[in-house]
């Protein structure tokens, strides 16, 4: 114990004897463990952050689609589509539902008075609104007779607010969506950027009746429906009543699987949960690599610093150090040099998290894990590149290291 | 009674073997040195000096015969053991002083109680500084090695080699960088420290600083040609004369 707090003074001081090259050295470690801090918390924020969107839905929300599967690269749909009749059971039936909404989307191409953009129209009833706690800026929603009656209004986004009526207020005034002229009853409040890119706020919502009515072609059925259980204790219990009506109204025998999906918030947040840690693995994955180089930086230091410091060697062996003594030096000055690259690199990450955030707004949270992450590879790279150069140091033959010119 | 025995061997030899090539370095050499003698070791250029202090200073393992060194058989001795005797029984003196760089006198005086595991030198500094005041350098503890003259360097190099109390100082051309003056100092020392007690044995090629020691043993070839004690000494003082100088 005293001979390795002893060792460790006497790599204290080699490194010491070489700052600017041991600081040189670290650099790799440096830049490695700030790469693996930032990439990890990037992909935890964005984790994060689509959990909170996704938790901005609500936590009652139970969504129910037609089942589909991937076959030769398109999706294709397994059994019977979501449709009225479906939904018209579920809305006798279904105690543990309180508010459910049928949902179509459509491609489109929508024109107002100042321009026109593709976009997508949601075809929904009034009901919508509430279970996803959409709110209002201006205006109004529609209501249960439009959707009766299949009036052609629509609600809007502000993104397509923008480009269809630029500085004209929307109101009242027309778009026409695929030609099809519909009014503008409510302008929805904004909400922003969604975490993995898509523009919230690029949306036409309109009574699902006129989107079928008029949009919707050939096509039957529902592309889904959203409900809101009653309340967040029976989203489990509105779940398995929904998969029961369903499946009887799909006449599915005992021994077959559902047609359909029923999803409640909680697994889509795992769901998202899993692929964004995938991500995030996968990131952290490539920043280890700058690390590992890193490593090999501080390997190829350490076998110039063995080489040249080979008559020290020598001397510290004629002296009475043992070859123990000599390798746990040099793996000591590699790992303090690594662990030094490990806290350096902790506060560039940590500094690099904040000039992101200032820069994008993008708000990162470094994690914790992050930093052991950083930190412990940052010294198992320093054990493992630094051993090398050790063992070669402690192997040395100290008559001819005594010699060495 | 006869003296304490501080080395001893018997029919050491030493092979080197390059290939198809062997030298013969060193061939059945026997000696004993005992406690408080002043040994020089002069001989030509190959003749094996360096070998000999070598295996002495158990850095290097003879081809053939026993080797006793303060009472322990050497040849016996695994690698840990020999740091140990290396650490605790012998010190070294190089040519080319072997100090480490851009530290200073003390932290060089101090290593080989670094790796004392004795737990003998429980203040390696305190050690360190009487060391380094015996070979009057008391004032340039803090010095760095860079900042000293060669002169100064070689007796940091004695220091170090005194601080861990060995049974045996083994001196290799101390004073082969050196100018006369300077080599004149270090002979001097090791008469110092001698007359102090302590047993030395120094390899050199000038007849000038052999003539310091109590006793010469000279080889040629790898086997001892003579061995006999020194008749009128060198001291300092009659050193310096013959170079014209005088005692400063
Ligand atoms: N590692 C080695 N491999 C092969 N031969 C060696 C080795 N070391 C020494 N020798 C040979 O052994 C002989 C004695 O060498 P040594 O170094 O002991 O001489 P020396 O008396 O110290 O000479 P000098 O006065 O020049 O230092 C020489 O012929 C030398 O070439
Ligand atoms: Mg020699």
């Amino acid at each position: 114990m005293r001979q390795l707090f002893k060792t460790f003074k006497v790599a204290f001081q080699a490194i010491n004897k070489n700052r600017s090259r041991s600081l040189l050295t670290v650099l790799g470690i440096i830049i490695g463990v700030a790469a693996v801090i930032m990439t990890i918390s990037a992909g935890e924020g964005a984790n994060k952050e689509v959990q909170d969107q996704i938790s901005g839905l609500g936590t009652n929300l139970v969504m129910i689609f037609t089942k589909m599967e991937h076959r030769g690269g398109s999706h294709v749909r397994m059994g019977r589509p979501i449709d009225k009749r479906d939904f018209d059971i579920l809305q006798k039936n279904a105690v543990w539902i309180s508010k459910m909404s049928p949902l179509v989307n459509v491609g489109v191409q929508a024109a107002g008075p100042n321009g026109y953009k593709p976009t997508i129209v949601y075809g929904v009833n009034h009901e919508y609104f509430d279970i996803l706690s959409r709110e209002l800026a201006l205006g109004d929603f529609f209501k249960e007779d439009d959707v009766k009656t299949a009036n052609k209004v629509c609600v809007i986004g502000e993104t397509t607010r923008k480009e269809l009526f630029a500085d004209l207020d929307p109101i009242g005034r027309q778009i026409r969506i695929d030609k099809i002229p519909f009014t503008v009853v409510g302008l929805l409040k904004e909400v922003g950027q969604g975490a993995m890119g898509q523009d919230q706020d690029d949306v036409i919502l309109a009574p699902y009746t006129t989107i079928q009515d008029r949009l919707y072609g050939h096509r039957r059925g529902y592309d889904m429906i959203m409900a809101s259980a009653l309340d967040e204790n029976s989203v489990a219990n509105a779940k398995i009543e929904v998969s029961e009506l369903l499946r009887e109204s799909h006449q599915i025998r005992p021994f077959e699987k559902d047609d359909f999906d029923v999803m409640t918030q909680v697994e889509l947040q795992e769901i998202t949960g899993n692929i964004t840690g995938i991500l995030t693995t996968l990131l952290g994955a490539i920043a280890s690599i700058s690390l590992i180089v890193g490593g090999i930086g501080i390997m190829n230091i350490m076998l110039v610093s063995v080489t040249e410091r080979t008559r020290e060697i020598g001397t510290r062996l004629a002296i009475g150090a043992r070859e123990s003594d000599i390798l746990t030096q040099f793996l000591i000055e590699a790992v303090v040099l690594s662990l030094a690259g490990g806290i350096l690199g902790t506060v560039l990450g940590i500094i690099g998290n904040q000039v992101i955030y200032k820069l994008t707004n993008f708000y990162i949270p470094t994690a914790p894990y992050s930093i052991m992450i950083g930190f412990g590879f940052a010294a198992l790279v320093g054990i493992a590149f630094g051993y090398f150069p050790a063992r070669k140091a402690a192997k040395l033959n100290p008559i001819d290291a005594l010699r060495y010119e | 009674m006869a003296n304490k025995k501080v080395i001893e061997t018997k029919n050491l030899s030493k092979v080197f073997k390059n290939g198809d090539i062997e030298v013969h370095a060193l061939t059945s050499i026997n000696m004993v040195i005992e406690v408080g003698e002043f040994v020089a070791i002069m001989g030509a250029s190959g003749s094996g000096k360096s070998t000999l202090l070598n295996i002495l200073g158990c850095l290097d393992k003879p081809s053939e015969g026993d080797y006793y060194l303060d009472g322990v058989h050497v040849n016996k001795l695994n690698k840990n053991e020999l740091a140990a005797i290396r650490n605790q029984k012998i010190g070294f003196i190089f040519q080319s002083y072997n100090l480490l760089s851009r530290t200073t006198a003390l932290e060089n005086v101090e290593l080989p109680l670094v790796y004392n595991r004795t737990g003998k030198f429980l203040n390696p500094a305190a050690h360190a500084k009487m060391a380094l005041e015996k070979v009057g350098l008391g004032n340039r503890i803090y010095h760095k090695t860079n900042e000293l003259s060669g002169g100064e360097q070689q007796r940091v190099a004695i220091a170090r080699a005194l601080v861990n109390d060995p049974a045996i100082i083994l001196s290799d051309e101390a004073t082969g960088n050196l100018d006369s003056k300077a080599s004149i100092e270090v002979a001097d020392l090791f008469v110092k420290l001698n007359d102090q007690g302590k047993t030395i044995m120094m390899i050199t090629h000038e007849p000038e600083i052999a003539q310091f020691a109590k006793r010469m043993i000279y080889l040629r070839d790898g086997r001892i040609l003579t061995d006999e004690p020194i008749k009128n000494r060198s001291t300092k003082e009659s050193a310096l004369l013959e170079l014209g100088l005088t005692v400063s």
